[in-house]
């Protein structure tokens, strides 16, 4: 009895002094980043693991995380359309269609700002409002978090992931966004392109690659400031530059974008410059789909250029309608805009539907 | 038995008290680099409207530019410091370094040749010139980076009338267009327990309508540094150069 005292007082010494959740054993996850990308700074209080990733996927693809168990994110970001919706506007459960079109899901990790008018600021953020909206998934996350703690499978995930039972709605976005730092498209023939561009060392796949000269010609008409002059928004191995930018779309704004969250003038009609990364998979263009296909948009910035007050300076041939490419301009640039397609992003095994 | 029930007891209560705290470390010294952009006399608001003694009116859109190897003699202060005003605000550069050592400061406008032609993506995360920071100041088609950035818009006619129909953009970079600045007998002024700042003001209206080389915005509302406008780029890297100055 004595004995069997003595070791459970010891026992208590030690056992109440621990913060270890039994049994939580998450594996830290490597990001295997394209050489040519720089690192991906990762919040602190979302670390990246294993298990949080392969959850995300879960519920990236989890069609209960709607009201009427079916929609999931992959309904409006698919991966045949690089994670976008080919539709112009997507439609919710209840038949309501949102006004812009669904942005696709690149890169996202060295993001900023999130939505095209950048009303999230990160994507732990983000990733809590189409659940929730009326005119998306529309289910409370409250019952979306019940939904899930209903299931076996869900319950162990959530606890080998962030070691808890009692998950809510941060856990699952937390874990969504990491699935959506692993979604890196850094291997086209773009990147080839940059890579030689800029004198970094090639891989073997990088050295097989053929590159055209129609589309080193379109390379060239990309930046040519005489040229197609799209490098000032569109540079650098991630395709875009971190702003707000109003490019000529309108004379008036039906929708006015980033003025909307900021409630300045100077804002108006001004929407997240998205990457060009996949475009050809993308479509349709711009913040409310209005372009069908590339053509359209190459037309746009050759001569369909409409100036107002805050249209984005670097538009420098806004007051002629655009920089005026002739057909065969429109050629090379096409065939350049299809070098950053990434076949291995969209057929990605780890980016599919568990 | 009675001494092992007593040493269990104060191992129990004992095992989890805290360590105690070690005193508290001196805060580090830091520095801070103001500049003001200011119109002549006024302090400068982005998307503002200022008049030129030409009567043309102007709104600047964005002033951005890099200074890099800041430091004096031996002491470096920072290898980079960037100035965004429209996403940053008038801080230049904060960081820790002690303010003394400072008594003089000298720079290069611009990114040094040493910096400006490295992978922008291999720079450190928190690095002004990775590329997640630097993405619109950074020309992959001329391997560096634009030094200085001022865009905007203005209305040419003096006719009372708002139309800022014209776009200007001056972007300034190549090694070329790199320029050493100096500046000698600086105050620093204490603007906490363990801070100091430095004030710059950078009198746009002096970049724009400087008396001996104004810029001609109606036929001159571009440059990229290229071939073509060397005098236009060198005129805007002059005129940048002067404007920034201590107040």
């Amino acid at each position: 009895m004595r004995a069997f005292l003595f070791f459970g007082i010891l026992g208590f010494g030690v056992i109440s002094c621990s913060k270890e959740k039994v049994g939580y054993l998450p594996t830290p996850y490597a990001l295997d980043l394209p050489s040519h990308f720089p690192k991906m700074v990762i919040p602190l209080d979302n670390p990246m693991t294993v298990e949080g990733v392969e959850l995300g996927r879960h519920l990236f693809y989890e069609k209960r995380l709607s009201g009427n168990d079916m929609m999931s994110c992959a309904t409006c970001h698919s991966a045949f359309a690089s994670f976008s919706d080919s539709a112009k506007y997507s439609t919710g459960i209840d038949g309501i269609q949102g006004n812009r079109n669904a942005m696709a899901l690149i890169n996202l990790g060295w993001d900023s700002f999130f939505f095209w008018d950048g009303r999230a600021s990160s994507l732990e953020q983000q990733i809590l409002e189409p659940v929730s909206n009326p005119i998306e998934m529309h289910l409370s996350w409250k019952e979306a978090v019940a939904k899930l703690k209903g299931d076996t499978y869900y319950r162990n995930q959530f606890f080998e992931a962030f070691g808890l039972q009692n998950f809510d709605s941060t856990h699952a976005a937390k874990a969504i966004a990491q699935f959506l730092r692993t979604m890196v498209s850094g291997k086209s023939k773009f990147d080839v392109m940059y890579k030689i561009e800029n004198n970094l060392p090639l891989s073997a796949w990088d050295l097989s690659v053929q590159i055209t000269n129609e589309e080193w010609a379109g390379y060239d008409l990309f930046k040519s400031l005489n040229g197609a002059d799209c490098f000032h928004c569109h540079n650098g191995p991630l395709m875009r530059v971190a702003k707000f930018s109003n490019n000529g779309l309108d004379q008036a704004f039906s929708d006015i974008g980033r003025g909307a969250v900021t409630n300045n003038v100077n804002d108006y009609g001004k929407f997240k410059v998205p990457t060009l990364r996949n475009i050809a998979l993308t479509a349709p263009y711009m913040h409310d789909g209005r372009f069908q296909t590339l053509d359209e948009v190459i037309e746009h910035y050759s001569s369909g250029i409409h100036m107002s007050a805050t249209i984005d300076p670097l538009i420098e041939f806004a007051n002629q309608g655009g920089v005026q490419l002739d057909s065969q301009e429109k050629q090379l640039l096409k065939a350049f805009l299809l070098t950053l397609t990434d076949w291995d992003f969209v057929n990605n095994p780890k980016f599919q539907e568990p | 038995m009675k001494v092992i029930w007593i040493a269990l007891f104060f191992v129990t209560l004992f095992a989890c008290k805290p360590k105690p705290l070690d005193p508290l470390p001196t805060p580090a010294e830091t520095v801070r680099i103001l500049v003001n952009p200011t119109f002549g006399l006024n302090a400068l608001n982005l998307d503002s409207i200022y008049q030129g003694p030409n009567g043309i009116r102007i709104k600047v859109s964005d002033i951005k530019f890099f200074t890099t190897l800041l430091g004096y003699q031996n002491n470096q202060l920072t290898e980079v410091a960037y100035f965004d005003f429209r996403e940053k605000g008038n801080v230049m550069l904060d960081q820790t370094a002690d303010f003394n050592k400072f008594p003089s400061l000298s720079m290069v406008l611009g990114v040094d040749a040493s910096l400006n032609h490295d992978d922008p993506s291999a720079f450190p995360n928190d690095s002004p010139l990775n590329i997640v920071n630097s993405g619109s100041m950074h020309w992959g088609w001329n391997t560096g980076y634009i030094f200085i950035s001022v865009e905007g818009k203005a209305d040419t006619l003096n006719d009372g009338i708002d139309n800022f129909d014209l776009s200007f953009s001056y972007h300034i970079g190549t090694d070329l267009y790199q320029q050493p600045l100096s500046f000698n007998n600086l105050t620093w002024v204490k603007t906490g327990d363990h801070q100091h700042s430095l004030l710059f003001k950078l009198d746009m209206e002096s970049f724009f309508f400087n008396p001996l080389q104004p810029i001609d915005i109606p036929n001159e509302p571009f440059t990229h540094s290229g071939a073509g406008l060397a005098a236009l780029t060198q005129k805007i890297t002059d005129n940048f150069k002067n404007a920034l100055q201590l107040p």
